[in-house]
């Protein structure tokens, strides 16, 4: 791994333990109003200011943080399962299955990403749950995809045929043989997709489909507060800064991961 | 190739029948009711009922997709909930808006991301090919709903050089161009960057070297003209990007074009709508799509060949 490499993923950790201990670290509570205190530029009391609600942005941002991120990686791993069945069933069996599902495949492929996971998030209500299946649903396809090809490779291999020959059912063959051959693979490619995943749940976000006020998201304080962005810019730029620097370091990583992902890959 | 082409338009109609489909009967499973949205919780029954039966909400959903769809056949797209108007009618109003922004956004991106990626390529690992992607790798990064405030921020309300928001001259189209360039611009960086290095590589370039072949000559005609075929593929598939960027940009900018015009209808549940915009959109980026894979097969002889054999 490269020095950036290593820089971006400090940085990560960093900003996932920010998250993750927001209620001990941030000095206030997010969601308190406090009226006597609305709009206050950034001082020692309020490092960030306060937003027209007398809120702490600081606060808020850790808060905000810790739910953009956990969506944005539980509905890696969601996509990340579902392209996984999809894509083992599809190119272990192959046959018209196969050209049926990767028909799917393209089609979602070939869909706009945020067009699609706005599509899918108005079907149910808006909140955390919505935004974390509308991602995945956006974002099956690639994994699926990939392991697809894995799968059809390794299906004539040795050990494959070994495990036939022997009598394994086929669920055996699936979960115990081929899969633990493509976990690794998936969870690379979870890496270097976790930056779009942060930047599309921020869109959705923004859009009001994300969770629902008070509750805090990077996206949804941009979108809240965006109408004061000239009488006070402290309560638009931190959230943004923070989707952007997130975004960054998960790209920076994800050129590391690409060149292990090249390694690692095999093409039928 | 005209068969080709023909494939491609004919998969289009089970495709956007397929589409209809899904969309309507989710829409309908949808909890919420475009009736009491429309009229408030505490109108009498009587009115609900009327309006119930205006925008057909009162029949079935079998019903309703068919009616949707001969509606559809009939070259209509039915009215807005809301304003009463023609979706039609207001997409192809519209259009044009999110055209002049798309276009706006490729005038900006295409000529520098090429120029700048082939910059990086030529002089790989120097301090302005990293300095170079390492800004594109930002832009990929930043998001467009963001930038486009900090753009705002700086150039109308600080510098008043620009109008915040609203559809109208280039003045207004200047800003939300800009955004909706940003990652696009990004994104042809870091291909034509690739693509460059890619032919670099190649045997024929070493026999240009080796001729001694001017080297702007050597740039434009050997290296660039081979490295571009990559980067109109993507070229293509950025306009998908584009399409995801209007909802965000034209929401900011207040920008009057189908992006907004969705997410208007998504927020207040105008089903005829939301159908109207997928619809459109769909088609779009199917009609984009078969165009570069068209153009595609103008430049380069090589998928010609292969074209013919389909």
């Amino acid at each position: 791994m490269g020095l950036t490499g290593k820089l971006a993923s400090g940085i990560l950790v960093f900003i996932f333990a920010l998250s993750v201990f927001s209620s001990f670290i941030s000095p206030h509570e997010p969601d308190m109003i406090n009226l006597d205190r609305i709009k206050q530029p950034p001082s020692t009391e309020h490092f960030l200011g306060t937003d027209n609600k007398g809120r702490d942005i600081f606060s808020r941002v850790l808060y905000g943080g810790k739910i953009s991120i956990s969506i944005s990686v539980l509905a890696a791993m969601l996509s990340m399962v579902l392209g996984l069945l999809i894509g083992m069933v599809s190119g272990y069996f192959g046959g018209k299955l196969d050209t049926a599902m990767m028909s799917a495949v393209d089609l979602v492929l070939a869909f706009p990403a945020l067009l699609l996971a706005i599509g899918v998030s108005v079907l149910f209500p808006p909140g955390i749950y919505t935004v974390m299946i509308a991602l995945a649903a956006a974002g099956w396809a690639s994994f699926a995809r990939l392991i697809r090809g894995h799968v059809m490779a390794l299906r004539e291999s040795a050990f494959i045929e070994s495990a036939r020959a022997v009598g394994c059912s086929t669920t055996r063959i699936l979960f115990v043989h081929l899969l633990p051959q493509c976990v690794p693979l998936a969870f690379i490619m979870a890496g270097l997709k976790l930056g779009g995943y942060i930047l599309t749940e921020a869109a959705l976000s923004f859009l009001g489909l994300g969770a629902q006020p008070p509750t805090a998201t990077w996206g949804s304080m941009i979108s809240a507060n965006r109408v004061f962005i000239n009488s006070a810019p402290w309560m638009v730029l931190p959230p943004g800064i923070m989707i952007a620097i997130t975004a960054l370091c998960f790209n920076l990583l994800g050129d590391d991961l690409r060149e292990i992902f090249d390694r690692v890959k095999i093409e039928p | 190739m005209k068969a080709y082409i023909l494939k491609k338009l004919l998969l289009l109609v089970p495709m956007l029948f397929g589409i209809t489909f899904i969309t309507f009967t989710f829409t309908k499973a949808l909890p919420g009711d475009p009736v009491y949205t429309l009229v408030g919780e505490r109108t009498s029954p009587e009115i609900i009922e009327k309006v119930r039966a205006r925008i057909g909400e009162d029949k079935g959903i079998l019903h309703q997709y068919f009616g949707y769809i001969s509606l559809l056949l009939k070259g209509e797209m039915g009215r807005s909930y809301y304003t009463n108007r023609d979706v039609m009618d207001d997409l192809i109003q519209k259009f044009p808006n999110t055209l002049r922004l798309a276009a706006g956004a490729m005038i900006i991106a295409t000529p520098f991301g090429v120029l700048l990626g082939f910059i990086c390529a030529i002089k790989k690992n120097s301090a302005s090919d990293k300095i170079i992607s390492g800004l594109s790798l930002t832009g990929l990064s930043v998001p467009v709903f963001w930038s486009g405030l900090v753009l705002m921020l700086l150039f109308s309300l600080k510098l008043n050089l620009l109008p915040p928001s609203g559809t109208g001259n280039i003045r207004y189209l200047i800003l939300p161009s800009i955004t909706l360039a940003l990652p696009a611009l990004a994104t042809l960086v870091r291909v034509t960057r690739v693509s460059v290095l890619d032919v670099l590589n190649m045997p024929f370039i070493r026999t240009a070297k080796s001729k001694g072949i001017r080297k702007t000559h050597l740039n434009s005609i050997h290296i660039l003209k081979n490295a571009l075929i990559p980067v109109i593929t993507v070229f293509g598939l950025e306009f998908g990007s584009y399409l995801n960027g209007a909802v965000l940009t034209e929401t900011i900018f207040g920008w009057d074009g189908i992006g907004r015009f969705a997410m208007e209808g998504i927020i207040k549940r105008d089903y005829p709508v939301i159908m109207g915009c997928i619809l459109a959109g769909t088609i779009i980026f199917v009609m984009i799509n078969l165009l570069v894979d068209i153009f595609y097969h103008v430049i380069d002889p090589r998928v010609r060949v292969h074209g013919t054999d389909r």
